[in-house]
Order: C-alpha cells, then sequence, then structure tokens
C-alpha cells in the first residue's frame, strides 16, 4: 500500500492544474512513503473549456473559442524519514485557443516544492483517524507571462500554502478525507506599467490575491490493494480580488473561485516492481472569472528504494 | 525528531519569504511638494483655445483685504483649518497646489474604466452605446482610443483657458494669498506671490468636472463628490478664502459653456456611422485601390471604429487632407512582401525586449490607451520642472489637442486607404496581441505618439531624444504585436510629428514657453 503513495500524490497535484486561478498544489492525501524510497512520475493531461464565468455570469467568446490546455509534468517524490516526505514538481503547460486570432502561450509553469508531515496514526474503532500537515512553496520559472490571459499558463506569482489534513480509514477500505489550505500569493510582474483594478493602478507588479482550498474524498481499495478508486470534489476561493469586467479579458488580480467534482483511479500493474498507472477526469461545476474546464489525465508512476 | 520537522518547515517558509517583499501598487503619483518655477505674471496674455480675449470674461473686482468680508472669510478659513479632520487633511495632500495633475490623472481613471468594447448580442448582433441612454448595455461611452484623445483634448484646452482668464484677473487684482495677509496661517504648500483671485484650483475643479460630465455622464455623482472635495482642501490648505472659489467658478462657468459648444458641433455624433455608411466607404476605397479592410472578429462587428472621425474638427491643422499619409504599399507589392516577412519572423522568433515592448505599448481595451500613456509622461516631466498650474495645463493642452489632431488625421488616412490588417492579408497568421476593429494604415499608436513627442519635446527640449525614442518604440510595438506592417507605423510616425508641428508653432505664438 506504502507504494502506492507517489501516484496519489502525482494525483493530488495534478488536480489542480487546469485551475487557472491556482498553480501547481500540494498533495491532500493522507499517505506517506518510506524512508529511503523515491517516486518518479509522469503525468499527461488535457482540459477544455468553451465556456467562462465573467464574474458570475457564464459565457462563451467566439474570440476564444474552445481552449485547450494541455500539460506534461515530470514529479519527484521522496521519503527523508517515516514521517516526513518531499515532493517537488516542474508542469510543461500549452493552451490554444481554437477561435480568434491570437496566439496560444507555453512553457515551463512553477516550479513546486513540498514537505509533508504525518503527525497522527491512531486506531479508532473499525479504522484509524489520521492527520498531516503540508507546508509548499512554488514559484514561476522562465519567462512566462500571466498578463496574457486567458492564454497565460499561470498566476506568475510566488505561493505558499500551509494545508492540513485529516482522514479516516477504515479497516474494511473505505476511506474518508478533508484537507484545508490557506493559500498566500505573492505579486505577478507583468510588462505593462498601468493596469485597471478598481482604479488606475500604476505599476508593473499585480496582487494575486490570497485563498483557501478546500478537498473531500471518499475513497474504497480493492483487488487487494492493488486498484484505488475515489470520488472527489475540490474548491478553491480567492479571498479578495476583482471581477472580469464586462466582454474584458481575465487578469492576475481577479477573484477567482471554482467548485469541481471528479473521479480518478490507479492500478499497480506489477505491485512488487512498483510501476502504476492512474487516470482521472474532473468537471469545474460552478466557478467565478474561471472557465468551466472538463479534465482529462493519465501518467504513469514508478517507485524504488534508494536507501 | 520533532526539530527535524520544525527546521523543514522553517526552511519552506523561508522560501516563502519572497513572498511578503511586496512592490508597491500606488493607484496615483505621488510626488513632493514643490515650489513654482515661475509665476508667469504676463499669462493673462497666452493664447486661449476656446475663448476669446480674457476679459470676454468679466468677474468682479475683490473686496479690499482690509474689508469686513475679508476679514471675515478669514476668521473662516482660520477656523475650517483648525478643525481639519484626518480625511481632510490628506485630501490636502491629496490635490497638491498644482491639482491639474490630478484631474488628469481622474480623467485617465474614468477613460481606462469605459475602455470597454461592447460584446455581441446572443442573436450576434452589436449594440452600441448611445449617449441618450447611457446606462445602457452597453454603457456610454465606450472610450476608445479616438473617444479618449477628444475628451483629454476638451479637458485641457478647458482647463488651460480657464487658466488664462484666471491669470490675466490674478494679476490685475493681485490680491495676496491669505498667508501673505496673515503670517499666523501656516499653508500646506510652499508659499509663493500668486495672487490668490480668482482660485486657480477651483477653477481647474469646476472646469474639469464639468468636462468629464459631458463626456462621461454615468460619473456625476462621482465627480461631484471629487470636486466637492477639491474645493474643501482648498481652505483647508489655506490657499483660498471662499470669494477667490466663488471667482474661480465664474470664470469656468463660462469656459465650460463655449467648451460645451464646440463639442457639441465638431463632428463627433457622426464619427460612429450607420452600417450603410461605412460599406459605402469601404467599396469607394476598393474601387480606388482594389482592397478593403474586413473586421475578423467572431461574430464579425459590421462597422469599424469611429469611420468618420477624420472628419471630426481639428485643433491646429486647417484641413486634415493636409496631413493624410501617402498611399501604402500594394498587398503583394515586394515593399509589403518585405514587411509581411518581417511580422512571419517575429511571429516565430520574439526575443523578451521586444515581447515587453509590445506589452508596454499595448493600451489596448480596459487601459487609458496611448493618448494616456503620453498623459503620463507630460505628467512626470510637469513635476520634474515644477511647473505651475498655468504651464502645466499649457503642456497638457497644446499636447492633448496634437494628440487628437493626430488621431483625426490617422483615422482620415484608415478609413480613405482601408488598408487589411495582417491577420487578413497573410494566410494562418495569429499575434501576441488584440487585432482593433479599424483598418491598419496608418497605425493610431505610431501617430498619437509622434505628435505627443513632437510637443512634449518642444516644452521639455533636454528630455527629446527621450520623447523621440518613446514615439519610435510606440510605433515598432505596434510591429512586434502582430497587428501593424513596418509601413504603417514608419507613416504614422511621421504623420503624427507633422501634425504636432502645427500644434507647437501655434504654442510658440505666446513668446514664452
Amino acid at each position: 500500500m506504502k507504494k502506492l503513495y507517489g501516484s496519489v500524490l502525482l494525483l493530488a497535484f495534478v488536480y489542480f492544474q487546469n485551475i487557472v486561478c491556482s498553480h501547481a498544489q500540494l498533495p491532500f492525501d493522507e499517505i506517506m512513503m518510506p524512508k529511503g524510497e523515491i517516486c518518479m512520475a509522469g503525468i499527461y493531461e488535457v482540459g477544455k473549456w468553451d465556456q467562462y464565468w465573467e464574474g458570475g455570469y457564464l459565457r462563451r467568446n467566439a474570440n476564444i473559442g474552445t481552449l485547450t490546455r494541455q500539460m506534461v509534468m515530470p514529479m519527484v517524490a521522496f521519503g527523508l524519514t517515516e514521517k516526513i516526505n518531499i515532493i517537488t514538481s516542474l508542469p510543461y503547460i500549452s493552451t490554444e485557443p481554437s477561435g480568434g486570432t491570437q496566439v496560444g502561450q507555453s512553457g515551463f509553469q512553477d516550479i513546486n516544492m513540498s514537505v509533508k508531515v504525518d503527525w497522527l496514526k491512531r486506531q479508532v474503532g473499525k479504522g484509524r483517524v489520521l492527520f498531516l500537515t503540508n507546508a509548499h512553496f512554488a514559484r514561476p520559472v522562465g519567462r512566462y507571462l500571466s498578463d496574457y490571459m486567458p492564454f497565460s499558463i499561470g498566476a506568475g506569482a510566488p505561493e505558499l500554502g500551509l494545508r492540513a489534513i485529516g482522514g479516516y480509514k477504515m479497516d474494511n477500505g473505505l476511506i474518508f478525507r478533508v484537507a484545508g489550505a490557506y493559500l498566500w500569493r505573492g505579486q505577478t510582474q507583468i510588462e505593462r506599467d498601468y493596469y485597471y483594478q478598481n482604479g488606475s493602478v500604476y505599476s508593473s507588479f499585480m496582487n494575486v490575491p490570497n485563498a483557501f482550498n478546500f478537498h473531500a474524498a471518499i475513497g474504497y481499495w480493492a483487488l487487494e490493494n492493488r486498484l484505488r478508486l475515489e470520488a472527489t470534489y475540490m474548491s478553491l476561493n480567492c479571498l479578495s480580488g476583482d471581477d472580469i469586467r464586462s466582454y474584458n479579458r481575465p487578469q492576475p488580480t481577479n477573484k477567482m473561485e471554482v467548485s469541481q467534482i471528479g473521479v480518478w483511479a490507479q492500478y499497480y500493474i506489477k505491485a512488487d516492481k512498483g510501476l502504476g498507472a492512474l487516470a482521472y477526469f474532473n468537471q469545474v461545476v460552478s466557478g467565478r472569472n474561471v472557465g468551466m474546464a472538463s479534465v482529462l489525465g493519465m501518467g504513469l508512476t514508478y517507485q524504488l528504494k534508494i536507501y | 525528531m520533532k526539530s527535524q520537522y520544525i527546521s523543514l518547515l522553517s526552511v519552506i517558509l523561508a522560501l516563502g519569504l519572497g513572498v511578503s517583499c511586496m512592490e508597491d501598487t500606488p493607484n496615483y503619483f505621488e510626488f513632493e511638494k514643490y515650489e513654482l518655477s515661475s509665476l508667469d505674471e504676463d499669462g493673462g496674455s497666452w493664447n486661449t483655445l476656446l475663448v476669446g480675449e480674457p476679459t470676454q470674461i468679466s468677474i468682479n473686482e475683490p473686496e479690499p483685504i482690509s474689508a469686513g468680508s475679508y476679514v471675515t472669510e478669514l476668521g473662516e478659513l482660520k477656523e475650517k483649518m483648525s478643525s481639519i479632520s484626518a480625511d481632510e487633511k490628506d485630501a490636502v495632500e491629496y490635490w497638491t497646489n498644482n491639482p491639474v495633475l490630478r484631474w488628469n490623472e481622474l480623467a485617465l481613471e474614468i477613460a481606462a474604466k469605459y475602455n470597454l468594447i461592447p460584446g455581441p448580442n446572443a442573436d450576434g448582433s452589436y449594440t452600441l452605446p448611445n449617449p441618450a441612454s447611457p446606462e445602457g448595455p452597453p454603457p456610454f461611452p465606450f472610450a476608445h482610443p479616438p473617444y479618449t484623445s477628444r475628451m483629454l483634448a476638451y479637458l485641457s484646452a478647458a482647463q488651460f483657458d480657464a487658466l488664462v482668464v484666471v491669470w490675466h484677473y490674478k494679476f490685475q487684482f493681485n490680491r495676496p494669498a491669505p498667508y501673505q495677509v496673515d503670517s499666523s496661517i501656516q499653508p500646506a504648500y510652499p508659499k509663493s506671490q500668486l495672487p490668490s483671485y480668482p482660485s486657480d484650483g477651483a477653477s481647474v475643479a469646476y472646469v474639469s468636472k464639468e468636462i468629464l460630465k459631458t463626456m462621461f455622464p454615468l460619473e456625476q455623482a462621482y465627480l461631484e463628490e471629487r470636486y466637492l472635495e477639491h474645493l474643501r482642501s482648498l481652505e483647508h490648505a489655506g490657499i483660498n478664502v471662499r470669494s477667490d472659489i466663488d471667482a474661480g467658478i465664474i470664470v469656468a462657468k463660462e469656459v465650460v459653456d463655449v467648451a460645451r459648444q464646440r463639442a457639441a458641433s465638431d463632428g463627433m455624433n457622426r464619427a460612429q456611422t450607420p452600417m450603410a455608411l461605412s460599406d459605402s466607404i469601404a467599396n469607394v476605397a476598393f474601387d480606388r485601390f482594389g482592397w478593403k479592410w474586413n473586421n475578423m472578429e467572431s461574430p464579425i462587428r459590421p462597422v469599424g471604429l469611429t469611420p468618420l472621425f477624420g472628419k471630426v474638427r481639428m485643433w491646429h491643422v486647417p484641413n486634415v487632407e493636409e496631413v493624410r499619409a501617402s498611399p501604402p504599399p500594394a498587398p503583394g507589392s515586394p515593399q509589403f512582401e518585405e514587411d509581411a516577412r518581417e511580422l512571419r519572423q517575429y511571429a516565430r522568433n520574439m526575443t523578451g525586449e521586444q515581447r515587453r515592448i509590445a506589452n508596454w505599448w499595448e493600451d489596448g481595451l480596459g487601459s487609458y490607451t496611448p493618448p494616456g500613456h503620453w498623459n503620463k509622461f507630460a505628467k512626470l516631466s510637469i513635476v520634474k520642472n515644477k511647473l505651475n498650474p498655468l504651464r502645466t495645463a499649457k503642456v497638457f493642452a497644446y499636447m492633448n489637442t496634437a494628440i487628437m489632431d493626430a488621431g483625426v488625421a490617422c483615422w482620415d488616412t484608415k478609413y480613405y486607404y482601408h488598408y487589411p490588417r495582417p491577420v487578413e492579408t497573410i494566410q494562418g497568421f495569429k499575434t501576441i496581441l488584440g487585432t482593433p476593429n479599424f483598418p491598419a494604415y496608418t497605425s493610431g499608436h505610431s501617430t498619437f505618439s509622434a505628435a505627443g513627442a513632437e510637443v512634449l519635446s518642444y516644452f521639455f527640449p533636454e528630455d527629446a531624444h527621450q520623447f523621440q525614442a518613446w514615439a519610435e518604440e510606440a510605433a515598432v510595438s505596434r510591429i512586434y504585436g502582430g497587428i501593424h506592417y513596418r509601413f504603417d507605423a514608419v507613416e504614422g510616425t511621421k504623420q503624427g510629428s507633422k501634425v504636432g508641428q502645427y500644434s507647437v508653432n501655434n504654442a510658440k505664438k505666446d513668446g514664452v514657453f
């Protein structure tokens, strides 16, 4: 079961990648990797939307058409000790609109480093109560421009996140989990030195709003712990920011909000050799200043012991 | 074990400290209070742009400082100054002794607020903003570059004319400022010998809010609020008594009337044409040249932006055809192919610097437009040179009327030649900037910017090379952005300089400055 760790982490990461508001999220699951083990993974994801929320108004724009966002993300997770894990990832993203005359964007997005700590595992009744935390830091790499929204590949700002994860894992394979995180975001540097955010701003920096991120899942382990299935819910709410103005483009200062439901599955092809595969699907069900995206992802993971 | 957690968490937190190093995101230009570099005692004789001789606007001779009514006003002023609240203190700091700058900033802010292009209706049609029912949707106005250039021209011309008249009476009546009369009054701004009757601040405040109300009818309440805040600050700052303020407003009202009359009949209300007229303009060009521009949006916008802005009355150029650009190279000609090749090359391989330039000058939807960008440059030079309000208004007036003239000249050329955009002529061409809803030749950015640079170079010759370099950069930014050919930019720059020179020639007639 521990060997499933890498895949689960990966999945957690990629859940958020399709959301313009957030980039490179933390894992929010309950599983820890053993000391000295390393997991390498590659994920491919494709997300599409042809409607987006301008403030609270769901609309289309034929000059965007359908926006397709593809991502390839290598990732490495490492068990520093039994109780402390380190995870890092760096996605490459490209966007392409089907309509209009403007180009999509592509490039490496944000490097993400996180530390996950296992604080509590205690048998209570027919299962175990779990409590873990995550701290992560992410920052843009390369020279991608956050100000090309909705075509830009990320918010372009550093992010520091702290997340608490609680769960109840039953002896029969069912698991219930919730996670809540506060995300502090910094500024993104743009190439204009004036912009409008409820008034004039004479600066080439935009404040990306802080956000609260919530996640809940019900999972089940089957086929002797080789198949894991989960139904998930995720929401992310910026705590400040402005709305996209009428028929105008979004910008990183926007108050983005999103709720999404999803399913995912992962399967361990050879339980002893550490090779695994995963697939997931997410659907945004409500939002504000974001695209109503459907996202399909798949990946391979390989886990080995290095000391 | 526990200490390990803590040290790891502290590493993460230390990394995160980068987040807390935040740059300022100011909403207006903060500058040190300055002493006015000149008084311009002869300013009342400078040429006006809207009104005739200053004496055509008359105000009463002020009460002498020995009069009981003046002493009462002075007492009221001191009373207000001594009971000033924190907010009122902030307002005094904000408005400064050169409030022309603040009203200019407010104008740019409102322009950016209204610079939103109407989106399509559900059936694919478009509704245009309508001044007769400004609430919309869409709200009136769409403050696109021609609209904003004209708004700024009227605002600045009216501010300038009001101040010429104000200066005339200031030095005719020579009423000293309250702090010159009563040494117990400590003004918020550096003391000067500028006479206080009529109040230049009040005159600028009234003119500005009224012109802006005309241009942005939905902002009336907001403008009235800022106006009253500004008026109160004049007494709180200890620079004007009530009768100074009232006289400033009397002058302003007369100037506003003249400005409104000109604006009502300058042809702007016909600039956005019906579709039939717009089609006939396109067909005339097609018959003449064998090409015409088409809107490439989805759904297609049936009429380009203000096809008859080129017919709007100019400020300095007697006849727009004097400054119409010569014909562009035909699509398919060797020069066209060379310039199209250049565009494809930038699209394939753009440097970081080219991208930065394209974005820095975008001044697109939601922004204060290229005319706004030049107003910001003007503001910086004005503060650097510590100009008094009259000179400040003169810089803005001659620059903004020149920029509007440049827009008129550019739009005349655009709809005369009706030249297609790169996204139409180059197969499969995509751009980093949005392609605007009007023909390519000549480039508006280039024309506006060269006119702005020409005028600023006259007023601030020590920075002329910088203004010219900016104008060149603005022009080339549109090539990097993929929305203009090099010949649009080169000819637009020439056209803008030429137009700007008309304004400079008029500005020179005052002899000084």
